[in-house]
């Protein structure tokens, strides 16, 4: 079995890695001859975070049969953010069910795996009438806007046009949003779409990735979840679903 | 009381968190029989309705179970039915405790001295007519299942492990992992801060788990060779075991010779009790068998209505608990399950 995988730099994988670390504790990672991928929810099934990361984002990869090694996240997320942003970092598994880990040219760690308790993820099915591409730092910024008031975020398209709201104890906020400029690539709907969803899982993740992403695009439907999609390293991409907040 | 295995089995501590949306089938007996014993007033009186009927059970019932579903775990409780008969004398024995017990507290008492007043009261903890019916009620009006097997109920909360309709067995005994569980979860309903007797200190008291199997892997014995061993420390079956031999050693003999009957220094004892009877009480135990496990939805109002109106709970305390279960079921109810479809 030979399995060695190593990127150009720290960035992609530190961001990859804080995603997932907002979700859950232990994480299974699968690698493939095609890539690495990850899929996990939170302990209260609110949110999915599903991860593909092709063998071509790497600066060198090597797999030639399916592996699953599980991890600890914060013990990896620790280790991950030892490495300058230059370092590259190589990853490979040893025979006695250790990680090893070569941060730039010369620390190496090694990591103890943990047995994978994980179960097969599904994923969402669902039709998204609305999408919104906007660069993340501009959506961070909303977030923050939004929390001054509340903690859930409002997204709401109509006739090409998209505001993000929030409402609370204390007052609330609207943000109107127009196809514009740098900050916002793109606003469709094939119907006009609102949903609530939760700030307190949408913050840290959005934090997590920070400004690794670049763009990202959050596509939704009235009460349907929220699939933000985040470009890592190009060609990789992280997929984050959060369940929406229905009024009762 | 109980088989004591503690020091042979691998267990791991956890978070009750690690549990939600599991179904953990919980010996009923075990867990009301704890709060009977803890929950109680620094005299060591438990708490009571103005007719004098205890409710400590009730209480901890009420309490715990608030916990499980905000975290999303799914409890079914398990209760004993007619205990086997080979477990008379481990009853005569509790209750000779229990006698001892009382008079202890009633002479604590007499002196003033609470600290052991308290602990004697503990002691003296028994079940009584009607607390399993009062419980039964309160698990209905949560909309929680529970299932009443036909001997012992942590037999049948093994069993459902092994079908796969439940995750864990909860108790405090170590007899689960004879009865075959697949997991044994331990301080899983009493979990929390406890205060130590005669001590002015309080420790955390975290749930532990067992996995069975990793535990007769790191022993490098059967389940069947793991049950002998039981019977050589002393089960509820044989409450008093084998003379001079304690877990290392049984464990030791039966690495050795496989089967009690090929261990010759204890031959003669073990003419004396029933152990091909005790093994198939573990081995193959009257189980009940439960076709689907169905959990309802929490009724607030005949909650409140019970423990506030027949049972004189503080009716802000019991308002206060559930409106922390609603709102942690309403963030609940809008997660991802229904969109996989």
């Amino acid at each position: 079995m030979t399995f060695e995988a190593k990127t150009s730099g720290s960035d992609d994988l530190k961001a990859i890695i804080s995603a997932i670390s907002t979700l859950v504790e232990e994480a299974t990672f699968v690698a493939t001859a095609e890539g690495i991928t990850f899929r996990g929810m939170d302990p209260s099934h609110v949110a999915l975070i599903d991860i593909s990361w092709p063998n071509s984002a790497f600066e060198k990869y090597e797999c030639d049969s399916d592996i699953k090694f599980g991890v600890r996240i914060d013990e990896f997320s620790k280790l991950i953010k030892r490495a300058e942003k230059k370092d590259s970092i190589e990853i490979s598994i040893s025979d006695q069910n250790m990680l090893l880990v070569t941060v730039g040219k010369n620390k190496k760690y090694k990591m103890r795996l943990i047995e994978s308790s994980a179960t097969d993820t599904p994923l969402p099915k669902i039709p998204y009438d609305s999408k919104i591409t906007l660069s993340s730092s501009k959506f961070d910024k909303i977030l923050g806007d939004v929390q001054v008031v509340s903690d859930y975020l409002t997204m709401h398209t109509y006739d090409s046009k998209a505001d993000f709201s929030g409402k609370g104890d204390s007052g609330e906020v609207i943000i109107e949003l127009e196809k514009d400029s740098e900050e916002i690539q793109e606003i469709t709907s094939k119907e006009d779409s609102i949903g609530t969803y939760s700030l307190e899982y949408l913050n840290p993740v959005v934090k997590a990735v920070g400004t690794t992403a670049g763009h990202i695009t959050c596509e939704f439907s009235s009460a349907k979840p929220l699939r933000i999609e985040f470009k890592v390293a190009n060609i990789g991409r992280i997929h984050f679903y959060l369940a929406p907040r229905v009024e009762s | 009381m109980g088989l004591n295995l503690k020091s042979l089995v691998i267990r791991e501590k956890t978070k009750l968190e690690t549990f939600s949306n599991k179904v953990i089938a919980i010996d009923a007996y075990n867990a009301i029989y704890q709060f009977l014993a803890i929950i109680r007033g620094p005299d060591g009186m438990q708490l009571s309705d103005s007719e004098g009927r205890i409710t400590s059970h009730l209480s901890g019932l009420l309490y715990r179970n608030i916990n499980f579903l905000s975290l999303g775990i799914k409890p079914v409780y398990v209760f004993d039915g007619k205990p086997p008969s080979l477990k008379t004398a481990e009853i005569e024995r509790r209750k000779q405790i229990k006698k001892d017990a009382t008079i202890k507290y009633e002479k604590a008492i007499a002196e003033g001295n609470l600290e052991d007043a308290r602990k004697f009261a503990q002691q003296t903890t028994s079940m009584r007519d009607g607390m399993v019916e009062d419980s039964k009620i309160l698990l209905k009006h949560f909309g929680i299942p529970y299932i009443d097997a036909p001997s012992e109920g942590e037999a049948t909360a093994a069993h459902l492990t092994n079908t796969g309709q439940a995750y864990a067995s909860a108790s405090q005994d170590f007899d689960s992992v004879l009865f075959g569980a697949k997991r044994l979860v331990r301080n899983f309903t009493n979990s929390g801060r406890r205060k130590i007797p005669n001590r002015n200190t309080y420790i955390e008291i975290e749930p532990e788990i067992i996995e069975t199997q990793k535990t007769l892997d790191a022993l490098e014995i059967t389940r069947e060779e793991l049950v002998d061993v039981g019977i050589l420390i002393g089960t509820d079956f044989n409450p008093d075991g084998f003379e001079r031999v304690g877990p290392k050693t049984a464990l030791k003999m039966i690495k050795q010779h496989s089967r009690l009957e090929d261990i010759p220094p204890i031959q003669d004892q073990l003419k004396e009790i029933d152990y091909e009877q005790i093994r198939k009480i573990f081995l193959e135990p009257n189980v009940a068998k439960v076709d689907e496990i169905i959990f309802g939805t929490v009724d607030y109002d005949a909650i409140t209505e019970y423990l506030v109106k027949e049972r004189n709970f503080s009716e802000d305390r019991v308002q206060s608990s559930l409106n922390r279960l609603k709102k942690a079921i309403e963030k609940k109810s809008h997660n991802l399950d229904q969109w996989f479809g």
